[in-house]
């Protein structure tokens, strides 16, 4: 590529947004960010990521897979449908066990890799690049 | 909470016992059904779902004996009320332990059966809303649990973030006072947060939540993954791991999952615990219906009058100020909880400067069981 890619952040928390904006400075990648649901759709469409950040521990009420699912087989997303998703955690929250992606046995497409809070900048990076890489 | 009409059903094989029961009940406002034997009783309450049944002893085909029984099986809050002209002390007593509300000797009079009919309705009342309650609670607490692991790991989650960014040297330079600093104070979120994870587990335990499901497993693969994935800790305090599998596989009765919590501790003690160039070997052996397996360590050992006290929440062994143990003191309680829980049992046999046994009894699985 030769601009750099754009990440978009989709997350709540404003510590882990201001945390993991150096992280992705640091590799030359553009960064955006999203702090709820409605947001998260504008950017989406408005700055065309390259790929997304998706904390999928945030409000109850929203719920991170669904957008996964949608961005990758709905209609209205259709545009995006390539982007790689990695789902941002603290997955042992959920279950206070290791985490396993059920996806498959409930039809649903999953994300494309999926990283524990608190993320470790070059655990980060190099499963950005791999998956940028890709495209 | 009854918020329709409440439904009768009498059982009688007497018509006019049938007839003249509906004709109070409807007049008090209930809505009644008949049923002529035990059989139909059944099957209608099935239907139905009635709150009250008026069940007659003496019936032929299915026995109002018989009805009591299988009707807990259709509604366990049901209340049963027994009527029957044979009024007897022994059967009276036989109704009741099949789980009878209330006895009603025929003849009885209109208002004898309205004062029993609403007495046992407000006990219906009462029973649905302890069960409603005893649900509601249930859910409270798992959704506590999970609202509180969130609440508390969340904002510590959030600050270790921020340290790696800093320690990566992302937030402009670090010096080496600094960086030895974030590092301690790194340390003691991970000690606070591991605090969590163990006290949550026992919360979760005490509801016997750990268990997802017991069932026939092979002991030795377990022990094979914690032994994998504790050997660098060994190579860090310089201990020897061994451990040589049995020839046929160990098969118990278990949850894999906190079983491997209760090794992955028991091991990870037997590792920080020893001395330089020690050794941890593990073996498994038969004991009757039992498979034990022992741990066994060349460490500091326990002192006898520690033994007691070892189980305990939060006991540690104080060894002064350079405590090398990073633990939080739960994790021996939650294995011996969660070996409790499969009908087993830990026991410990030490010497102070020689070393210390772990042994596990668990329930051994048949080789043909499901």
């Amino acid at each position: 590529m030769s601009q750099s890619a754009k990440i978009l952040v989709i997350d709540d928390d404003p510590d882990f947004r201001a945390a993991v904006t150096p992280i992705l400075k640091s590799a030359l990648y553009d960064v955006v960010t999203a702090a709820n649901p409605q947001e998260a759709k504008e950017k989406i469409f408005s700055e065309k990521p390259d790929l997304i950040l998706l904390d999928i521990m945030m409000d109850s009420l929203f719920d991170g897979f669904s957008l996964c699912q949608a961005i990758k087989t709905s209609k209205e997303y259709a545009e995006f449908k390539n982007v790689p998703v990695i789902f941002i955690s603290a997955v042992k929250e959920i279950a206070g066990s290791r985490f396993q992606f059920k996806g498959d046995e409930e039809g649903m497409v999953g994300p494309d890799d999926y990283i524990d809070k608190p993320v470790k900048p070059d655990d980060l990076l190099s499963r950005i690049a791999k998956l940028l890489k890709k495209q | 909470m009854i918020e329709r009409k409440p439904i009768v059903l009498v059982i009688d094989d007497e018509e006019s016992m049938r007839d003249s029961c509906s004709l109070i009940l409807a007049k008090e406002g209930f809505q009644a059904e008949v049923a002529a034997d035990g059989q139909v009783g059944l099957e209608k309450a099935r239907d139905l779902k009635p709150d009250l049944i008026l069940v007659d002893l003496k019936m032929p085909g299915v026995s109002g004996f018989e009805v009591l029984e299988k009707i807990k099986d259709i509604d366990p809050q049901i209340i049963s009320i027994v009527i029957t002209g044979y009024a007897t002390i022994e059967s009276a007593v036989e109704a009741m332990k099949k789980g009878a509300y209330d006895f009603l000797p025929k003849p009885f009079t209109p208002e004898e059966l309205r004062i029993i009919i609403r007495r046992g309705l407000e006990r219906r009342k009462l029973a649905l809303e302890a069960e409603s309650l005893r649900r509601e609670k249930k859910l409270l607490e798992e959704n506590f649990i999970t609202l509180v692991s969130h609440q508390l790991r969340s904002p510590l989650v959030a600050i270790e973030q921020y340290f790696e960014v800093i320690l990566a040297g992302l937030a402009g330079g670090v010096d080496a006072t600094q960086k030895e600093m974030i590092l301690r104070a790194r340390e003691r979120l991970e000690g606070l947060l591991r605090l969590i994870n163990d006290w949550l587990d026992l919360a979760r335990i005490s509801r016997g939540q750990i268990i997802d499901k017991i069932k026939p497993m092979a002991l030795e693969k377990v022990l094979a993954k914690e032994i994998e994935f504790l050997k660098p800790l060994a190579a860090d305090y310089g201990v020897s791991l061994e451990f040589s599998p049995p020839e046929k596989p160990a098969l118990v009765q278990g949850d894999e999952q906190s079983l491997e919590q209760v090794f992955s501790n028991l091991i990870s003690n037997a590792i920080k615990y020893n001395k330089p160039k020690g050794s941890v070997v593990l073996s498994i052996r038969k004991e009757g219906d039992f498979v034990v397996t022992d741990v066994r360590d060349t460490g500091i050992g326990i002192a006898r009058e520690h033994l007691p006290f070892l189980f305990d929440q939060f006991f540690r062994v104080s060894r002064g100020e350079n405590q090398k143990s990073k633990g939080t003191g739960l994790g021996l309680s939650i294995a011996k909880k969660i070996v409790d829980l499969h009908h087993g049992t830990i026991k410990v046999e030490s010497e102070l400067g020689k070393g210390t046994t772990f042994s596990v009894w668990l329930p051994k699985a048949d080789e043909n069981a499901p």
